[in-house]
């Protein structure tokens, strides 16, 4: 479990070291543009990081570092259910992204959780899907078996 | 709570109303529970239960609210949490999921 955990970290530290490794050109883009040609809030990029890994998350912080409740809310639901290999997204790093998310989901407030390129919802959808059962569902669509599927197996046997 | 309902809860109040024609409404300010002082009118939860979900999976019910309420999302409101039953839903479950605590962190 500690080098699925640590190689999970290494994920998230690529993904802050890729943004910050951008060249200024990239980076001096106006914020508000729905549209552009390759600012980080293109409709071109945010496709481009949604369809990245079949989890993504655009959050506040990081997920070992949450800087909202909300958005650690997502990453604690998804730790419960063993997914701890995902994409997360500091939109506090990026107010490009942070704008261009929102244009892309039509949808006003962070953090997003995309499913296999499609948006599933925010923390409120995430706690329901995973209160159903939906989001094991889902992960097993996605070729993740759920831990809590095994939690259950292991108190069967008991 | 005590504090009588500000301008943005109202507003939020009125527009829920016209829109989804709820048998029931909560409106809450949250904002004091993400670092603001009593009354800031920044983070809002709300319970809405209206006919009109029926149907809808959680997804398109949130987005009907974010809807109702576009102008001040792209203003004053910064969060918004969001409880969308069917008056069936509701009267067989209306417990309301805690929220989950405020971090302390970036006040963005």
């Amino acid at each position: 479990m500690s080098v699925v955990v640590r190689a999970a970290w290494r994920l998230g530290a690529a993904a802050v070291r890729g943004r910050a490794g951008r060249p200024l050109s990239q980076a001096a883009t106006s914020g508000g543009e729905a549209e552009g040609g390759g600012g980080s809030g293109s409709r071109e990029a945010v496709e481009r990081l949604v369809r990245e890994h079949p989890v993504v998350v655009f959050m506040k912080g990081s997920p070992e570092q949450p800087l909202c409740g909300f958005s650690n809310a997502v990453v604690q639901i998804l730790r419960l259910h063993g997914v701890e290999d995902y994409r997360a997204h500091d939109v506090l790093q990026d107010p490009d992204l942070r704008q261009g998310i929102k244009n892309y989901s039509n949808w006003p407030t962070i953090p997003q959780v995309y499913l296999n390129g499609e948006f599933v919802g925010g923390c409120d959808i995430l706690l329901q899907m995973h209160q159903n059962g939906d989001l094991v569902e889902e992960l097993k669509k996605l070729g993740i078996r759920s831990a809590l599927l095994d939690a259950e197996k292991d108190q069967d046997k008991k | 709570g005590a504090m009588a309902e500000g301008p943005l809860a109202r507003t939020i109040r009125a527009k829920l109303a016209a829109a989804l024609q709820p048998t029931h409404l909560e409106v809450l300010d949250e904002s004091s529970r993400h670092g603001g002082p009593p009354g800031a009118e920044s983070h809002f939860g709300v319970v809405v239960v209206s006919g009109r979900f029926e149907g809808l999976p959680p997804l398109q019910r949130h987005r009907l609210v974010h809807a109702a309420l576009s102008a001040e999302l792209a203003g004053p409101l910064h969060a918004l949490a969001i409880v969308a039953r069917t008056p069936q839903q509701w009267e067989s479950d209306p417990s309301v999921p805690p929220r989950p605590p405020c971090l302390g962190g970036s006040k963005q």
